[in-house]
């Protein structure tokens, strides 16, 4: 329990810091009725960690999918959005599918600092992994989409990407005659529709999962699945460098919103939080699974290399209002930066090749 | 009598924060709220702590009970009193997956 009052000095003074407070509080957010009192440091008690094998455990991988309640697995649902997934008629163009941003050969990236959208324009942001997705919380760089059903949809119609008006692609899938027995049979008496279109997809997206690392086998209890600097750098990546805050559990990611200091005008989450200091500049934090085949990074691009990536954090990026206060400068050694690059190195799989379907004609 | 103008406005000022005293204390360890839903009267507060190991963001864009308490570092707390009656959404900015309901009667 919290130490009550402990660093309250006159309850006038509170008063007036209160009233401070509740004044900054209503100029972050534009206004309000809510009274914001003021902060107090409190004494808690941390759990203990339980030493290693307590930490390792948090680290375990699940061993089913979730699949949403109004949206449930079902192999000709999956089947289907794997056609869809690898279609190029989805576009405009017919020039572009899912997979050309999100491509398995790329660690279900594209390889590129930021992706190419209709006309062969650059966009503005790296495309992300769809690696992993099933455990999503919030979608796009920026968490503006809520589900993956309408993450699916976004990229088809938006004019700078796949640039398709959802009606016009309905109209061209109805005019693809063996799509629609696999419509029929994915989604028995509803058929052919913008909802179905964007379950199928959905639920394939959420069939795509890393595959077992050797970072697994050491969870499980293989000694030598990896090597002694990767067992150290996994000691620095939830120790000293703290990239357990945030790239946390088996997925690396509690899927949350930071600006980590880049220095791109891009003011990410903030466009949909402009109130909230902390929201500009931030993105989501990305899950570290199949790293390796995931180059360049960040939402930018903008660093080529995982050796970039460790240099950016232990320098802090840009300090402004809106950082993280979990950026800081991490003085790592140039022994800990390589333990961290060898551990991040562990998290990527021996990806096995994936099919591209034979599509609907 | 100076001070005991001053010692009486100080005793009234301490009597008035106690009517904000929280009769709620959300915890927020392990990127998660303590409750996912609580009921307060309209006026009085609720304890908003960070007993976790990183920042956290709690704010509320619900009309009329607007709040935001910006970063919030470990092992701090803020008192937050609702005005209006309703049923406010309370989030983490930072961590999508922390989201509460304040039901605020009259």
């Amino acid at each position: 329990m919290p130490v009550r009052g402990s660093y309250r000095s006159t309850a006038f003074l509170a008063t007036i810091a209160s009233a401070g407070l509740c004044v900054l509080g209503f100029s972050t957010i534009g206004f309000g009725a809510a009274v914001v009192g003021e902060s107090r440091k409190v004494e808690i008690t941390q759990k203990a960690t339980g030493g290693l094998d307590a930490l390792k455990a948090q680290y375990r991988r699940p061993t089913t999918i979730p699949f949403p309640k109004d949206d449930p697995y079902t192999p000709e649902k999956a089947a289907l959005g794997k056609k869809l997934y690898f279609d190029t008629r989805l576009s405009v163009s017919s020039a572009q599918s899912c997979a050309s941003c999100h491509s398995p050969g790329f660690g279900w990236g594209d390889g590129l600092a930021v992706g190419v959208g209709h006309g062969m324009a650059k966009l503005g942001r790296h495309s992300p992994t769809i690696v992993n997705a099933a455990w999503s919380a919030i979608f796009m760089w920026d968490g503006r989409l809520p589900t993956l059903e309408e993450q699916a949809l976004g990229p088809i119609q938006s004019p700078g990407e796949m640039n398709m008006k959802l009606d016009d692609l309905l109209a061209r899938l109805s005019s693809i005659s063996e799509y629609k027995p696999l419509f029929d049979a994915a989604f028995p008496g509803e058929g052919m529709k913008a909802k179905t279109l964007a379950q199928a997809i959905a639920t394939y997206e959420r069939t795509v999962v890393s595959e077992r690392a050797p970072f697994d086998a050491w969870i499980d209890g293989n000694e030598k699945a990896i090597p002694e600097d990767a067992k150290r750098g996994f000691a620095v990546f939830n120790g000293k460098a703290q990239c357990a805050a945030c790239h946390e559990g088996w997925n690396f990611t509690n899927e949350g919103f930071q600006d980590i200091g880049l220095p791109s005008k891009d003011v990410g989450r903030g466009e949909y939080l402009p109130g909230v200091i902390k929201m500009q500049h931030a993105f989501k934090t990305p899950g570290l699974r199949e790293i390796g085949r995931r180059s360049p990074y960040m939402h930018d691009g903008s660093l080529a290399t995982l050796e970039q990536v460790i240099d950016h954090y232990d320098h802090a990026g840009v300090d402004r209002p809106s950082r993280s206060d979990l950026m800081r400068p991490l003085e790592l050694t140039a022994q800990e930066k390589a333990d961290l690059v060898a551990f991040l190195k562990t998290l990527t799989s021996e990806l096995s090749p994936t099919a591209v379907p034979v599509l609907p004609r | 009598m100076r001070t005991i103008a001053l010692f009486t406005g100080v005793i009234i000022c301490g009597l008035s924060v106690g009517a904000y005293a929280a009769t709620e204390v959300i915890h927020q360890q392990g990127r998660v709220f303590s409750s996912e839903s609580i009921s307060v009267k309209k006026g009085e507060a609720v304890t908003f702590l960070n007993d976790d190991t990183v920042p956290h963001n709690i704010m509320s864009a619900s009309k009329g009970n607007e709040f935001n308490l910006g970063s919030q570092a470990p092992g701090t707390s803020t008192d937050v009193s609702f005005k209006e009656a309703g049923d406010v959404q309370v989030i983490c900015a930072i961590h999508p997956r922390m989201k509460m309901m304040v039901k605020v009667t009259n």
